[in-house]
């Protein structure tokens, strides 16, 4: 802080403080990460090992991970994911920048209107619709496949990205757009050249904050899924349910939660900047 | 050219940005539309049937369904709890992703270290977190059970999913634990727009920090409360995930939700009709509180 203290004794006063501080966040950081850090070490267990997880790192084997790899089925949820979680993100990105397009720009009732229509689906819980989505995708003749959860991911992102990039539409200066007009680009070819990369931060926000999701969704999979080939990584998870409260299985279990969680624990290491001034990004210039 | 109507409001401002720029809103609305409005409006006519769920042989029961959910007390029960819920998530994990986003905010070593063990968990899957936290709260194997343990208690009678009392409490804790570094990170972009020579300022004018921080710093990241307490209120009456993954609305039904009522009607009971109704009256619900909440937090920005 800009506290420039020069009393006698403050500055021990204040080394005390720091201290204490340091110790403070230093327990707390503790005490969240040390279940997955327990889980991690028990991950590293032989099957059969079943001793307090809290002896930490008393074992380093790869046979939990062997089994949970092969109960997973895990290339083919990991494809399955990557795809659904692709294929999504690139849609919603297209989909709502070209709806926030004209509600960002046009300065009508009816650009007014449709932004708050969008964003008050924010609050429609998935659980509540279900049963009627379940029933209009029967009607229109979509069948269950991997990809029939990328339909409700894409509709479901919607209200917070178009809320996103019309907050970032009024950041592209309309100048650089008249400018275009009067070159004669006309308006599909003005969106795609000129707007669209303007809005790179927005998206990178989009794609981190909406993937993250998405790729940890285990609730549209779920329900829509009925063939374990489909399956993508968190609703395979589900058939580890009954082992939660049964000690023997731990070891595999926390393997499998692991081998869940690492492909986005690696994207995040890799991606840390990109990830922290994302979220930041869509909350609070949205 | 401009058309202005009579209320000065202008309906499209330039030849630049005409009407034809709706057509870019078709595939978004479309999707929206029919994915999304159109199964809530179903919701309606489906709440005064006696539908199943899979046969389309269904009859009209009149408000049968309403009187059923109000009457068998599920409605009120797991409105109660979804607030309960919704109410110490949302303070619980702003509280502490402010206080954590503060000291981060300060010239402290290692800024980048806490802020990752912070955020990490919500990297996790909820199924994967739900199991994780599962084998935190079991009673005897469990790890704070083995703590208590360790530390001389009797760790076998830790039970906090098996007892009603408990049970939203510790499945509370757990979403918390998921969702207080995505406040944090938010509260440190909010933290970080404000302006330093304001802050030595008001410490030269003999402002102590506790004063600093409420009277420079919380009034000017007022907006970044605002979106905070918003987006938590809104996930927390969506509670859903760890009362399915790890108590599955027990015991009894302390952990049933809103959204797990409705899932558990439809789905487990296969009353769907029910369950629209139910869905229904939790719709006029969450509305009523996301606009009273709206309202509170508009009022107070405007007076921070």
């Amino acid at each position: 802080m800009g506290n420039k203290n020069n009393e006698t004794g403050g500055a021990s006063k204040r080394t005390m403080k720091k201290a204490l501080l340091y110790a403070a966040v230093i327990v707390f950081c503790v005490i969240v990460i040390s279940p997955l850090v327990i889980v991690f070490s028990s991950s590293l267990r032989t099957p059969g090992n079943q001793t307090s997880p809290l002896n930490l790192f008393i074992e380093f084997s790869g046979a939990s991970y062997a089994q949970a790899f092969s109960n997973m089925n895990y290339p083919m949820e990991l494809l399955n994911s990557i795809m659904t979680t692709a294929g999504s993100v690139l849609c919603i990105v297209i989909f709502s920048t070209m709806a926030a397009y004209p509600i960002g720009r046009i300065k009508s009732k009816t650009a007014k209107f449709l932004y708050y229509f969008f964003i008050s689906g924010l609050i429609i819980p998935s659980q509540m619709v279900i049963v009627p989505i379940a029933q209009t995708l029967n009607r229109l003749g979509i069948p269950n496949t991997r990809f029939t959860p990328m339909i409700m991911f894409i509709t479901c992102s919607l209200p917070f990205s178009v809320f996103l990039f019309s907050g970032f539409m009024k950041g592209v200066p309309v100048e650089i757009e008249e400018s275009a007009y009067m070159d004669g680009a006309t308006l599909p070819r003005r969106f795609s050249t000129v707007v669209f990369p303007l809005l790179q931060p927005a998206i990178v926000s989009c794609v981190i904050t909406q993937g993250l999701w998405i790729w940890n969704d285990y609730f549209y999979p779920m329900v829509f899924i009925s063939k374990k080939a489909q399956y993508s990584l968190p609703v395979g998870m589900l058939q580890f349910l009954g082992d939660k409260e049964n000690p023997a299985q731990w070891n595999v279990l926390f393997a499998a939660c692991v081998l869940c969680a690492l492909p986005l624990i690696l994207v995040f290491l890799a991606l840390q900047k990109q990830f922290v001034n994302g979220i930041a990004a869509g909350a609070v210039k949205g | 050219m401009a058309k202005t109507s009579k209320k000065g409001v202008k309906n499209y401002t330039s030849p630049v940005f005409t009407r034809r720029m709706y057509y870019f809103l078709i595939p978004a609305l479309a999707f929206f539309l029919i994915f999304w409005i159109y199964p809530v409006l179903q919701l309606f006519y489906y709440s005064v049937t006696d539908f199943n769920g899979i046969n389309y042989d269904f009859d009209f029961v009149g408000m049968k369904n309403y009187a059923r959910v109000l009457s068998n007390g599920t409605l009120t029960n797991s409105m109660k709890n979804t607030l309960i819920y919704a109410v110490m998530t949302v303070c619980i994990s702003n509280i502490i992703g402010l206080a954590v986003a503060m000291i981060l905010n300060t010239k402290i070593k290692m800024k980048g270290l806490f802020r990752t063990c912070a955020y990490f968990p919500a990297l996790f899957s909820a199924i994967v977190v739900g199991f994780i936290w599962s084998y935190v709260y079991m009673p005897g194997a469990g790890m704070i059970a083995n703590l208590i343990t360790m530390v001389g208690g009797d760790g076998a009678a830790f039970n906090p999913l098996g007892n009603y009392k408990t049970a939203l409490f510790a499945i509370a804790m757990v979403e918390i634990w998921k969702g207080f570094g995505t406040t944090m990170i938010i509260y440190l972009a909010g933290l970080q727009t404000v302006d330093e020579s304001l802050l030595e300022a008001a410490s030269i004018d003999g402002c102590t920090q506790w004063q600093q921080i409420k009277w420079v710093k919380l009034p000017l990241i007022s907006s970044t409360i605002t979106i905070n307490v918003i987006l938590s209120v809104i996930s927390g009456l969506k509670a859903f995930d760890y009362s399915f993954i790890m108590t599955n609305g027990g015991p009894g039904k302390s952990t049933k939700t809103l959204m797990f009522q409705v899932y558990e009607t439809a789905f487990t009971d296969q009353k769907m009709g029910r369950a629209s109704a139910f869905s229904v009256l939790a719709f006029a619900f969450i509305i009523l509180i996301t606009v009273l909440m709206l309202l509170y937090m508009n009022k107070k920005e405007v007076e921070l």
